[in-house]
């Protein structure tokens, strides 16, 4: 981790200040002679943009790794949550950071292949500030992991997860409580699957403009539609987990540990349920970011094909996840 | 919908299926009294003095093979029912309620690893505090 962390600093520092370079000598309108080496230059900051940021998004999933491999040093910690009271604001930084970056590297890997494939390159100048972007989040991040890997010490003793998670006044239960009343466990759960199955439905009637038709509803409102259950599925989808779905297919109705739930190997696909999740709801952002930044007139036929595959890849990786969690529910 | 979607569709659902089995027939083992499957909330080991354990789904289980064993018996590990730890039974806390664990056996024992767990429950279900069922005469 702590390699990879510092490999991807140094990669993106250099990369930061090859980006600024860039932009200073953007220019619209090149020279024949200069054309060749300009190009050069600017494919190997692209190059160089696709490598750091893969190794970045690949560090999200490895971060979990690395804390559910410090359990046993952690005296106390039971899984993963002992360990994140160990410089607990830190690891709150890298676990707020770590889905941000992983969702606008993301979004500007998409932006860019859209951009590679048009043989003009009308997004070049968008592409490069939109990095600039990703270069100052991915540098927080890099920063985040070195700090969190040298100054982490397992030396104090930490409390177990139950007392945060199963205690009656835990955040999970308390806020659902306040909206739904005193069933909210029910209520959750019936939410659940209506702001999913209505999101699929959603984002099947997008896949095709005869479907578009059928429903007689304009495709403004579905997509502004998807973008707001998109949203609102997100705390539904995490209180639903913390509430109902992992006490159940843990087979621990009073435990409420997601950290448990992902990393004890009590339900060894539960990663893939949330990834899977993460992936769906991800792609319904992605969509926003090349509609908002590949608005070009050239390469709109390239952006209407990608966003089908990011629509399509959206709704399988719902569709996939609700699938996974009923049939944990039907027949553990 | 094209066919890379139902392969990726019918690859979850295989996935999942293999999750449940993994859970079902190869994390939990079944019970020592009437072969049911044990679930970790409820499982209670017994350890042999010949250092082997025997796992039970229920207290109900347990004890009726622990009055029938008690030669054999070293001591007895419970569950607590609220984190899922494993204490012995002599440190645990047992309360009789109105709520069944397991309908098979109609067993209304639960246990707990702290006393203020065993109150509310026992509050909630109109239980009472129970003796430890596994207590070893020396």
């Amino acid at each position: 981790m702590l390699f990879v962390a510092i490999f991807s600093l140094s990669l993106g520092g250099f990369l930061f200040l090859l980006t600024i370079r860039t932009l200073l000598s953007f220019k619209t309108t090149v020279p024949l002679e200069d054309k060749t080496k300009f190009e050069q230059k600017g494919y190997l900051v692209f190059l160089l943009a696709c490598v750091t940021l893969s190794i970045r998004m690949i560090v999200w999933p490895w971060f979990y790794f690395m804390l559910q491999s410090f359990v046993s040093e952690v005296p106390g910690a039971m899984c993963m949550f002992g360990v994140t009271q160990i410089l607990p604001s830190t690891v709150t930084f890298l676990q707020i950071i770590k889905p941000i970056s992983f969702f606008i590297m993301g979004g500007w890997l998409l932006c860019y292949y859209v951009d590679k494939s048009t043989p003009t390159a009308p997004l070049a100048r968008k592409n490069l500030l939109f990095l600039l972007i990703v270069c100052g989040v991915l540098l927080a991040d890099s920063i985040g992991d070195i700090y969190y890997v040298i100054r982490m010490k397992p030396l104090m003793s930490v409390s177990c997860c139950a007392t945060f998670f199963d205690v009656p006044l835990r955040p999970s239960a308390m806020i659902p409580q306040a909206i739904f009343g005193k069933n909210f466990q029910k209520i959750l759960f019936i939410v659940y699957y209506v702001t999913n199955i209505t999101l699929i439905a959603l984002l099947f009637t997008s896949m095709s403009k005869k479907w578009v038709s059928v429903t007689s509803l304009p495709r403004r409102i579905i997509l502004y539609s998807q973008y707001a259950i998109g949203i609102i599925n997100i705390p539904v989808v995490i209180y639903t987990f913390i509430e109902n779905i992992a006490p159940k297919l843990m087979q621990l109705p009073y435990h409420h540990c997601i950290y448990c739930f992902m990393g004890n190997g009590m339900v060894p696909d539960a990663p893939i349920m949330l990834g899977l999740f993460v992936i769906g709801t991800f792609a319904i952002g992605w969509m926003g970011i090349l509609r908002l930044l590949c608005k070009n007139r050239e390469a709109r036929l390239i952006t209407e094909r990608l966003l089908l595959k990011v629509n399509n890849l959206s709704a399988f990786c719902f569709l996939a996840s609700v699938i996974m969690v009923t049939i944990h529910l039907i027949l553990i | 919908m094209t066919k890379k979607f139902w392969i990726g569709l019918i690859i979850v659902l295989i996935v999942a299926l293999m999750g449940v089995s993994y859970q079902k027939f190869l994390i939990n083992p079944h019970c020592a009294y009437d072969g049911s499957p044990v679930t970790p909330i409820c499982e209670v080991d017994i350890v042999l003095k010949e250092k082997s354990t025997k796992k039970f789904c229920s207290i109900y289980c347990a004890t009726q093979w622990f009055k029938n064993n008690v030669t054999l018996i070293d001591h007895v590990i419970v569950t607590d029912e609220i984190r899922g730890n494993k204490i012995d039974s002599y440190m645990a806390y047992f309360v009789e309620s109105e709520l069944i664990t397991n309908e098979t056996n109609d067993n209304r024992i639960h246990v707990f690893q702290q006393r203020q767990d065993a109150l509310t429950h026992a509050e909630k279900f109109h239980g009472t505090m129970a003796d430890d069922p596994f207590t070893i005469d020396e």
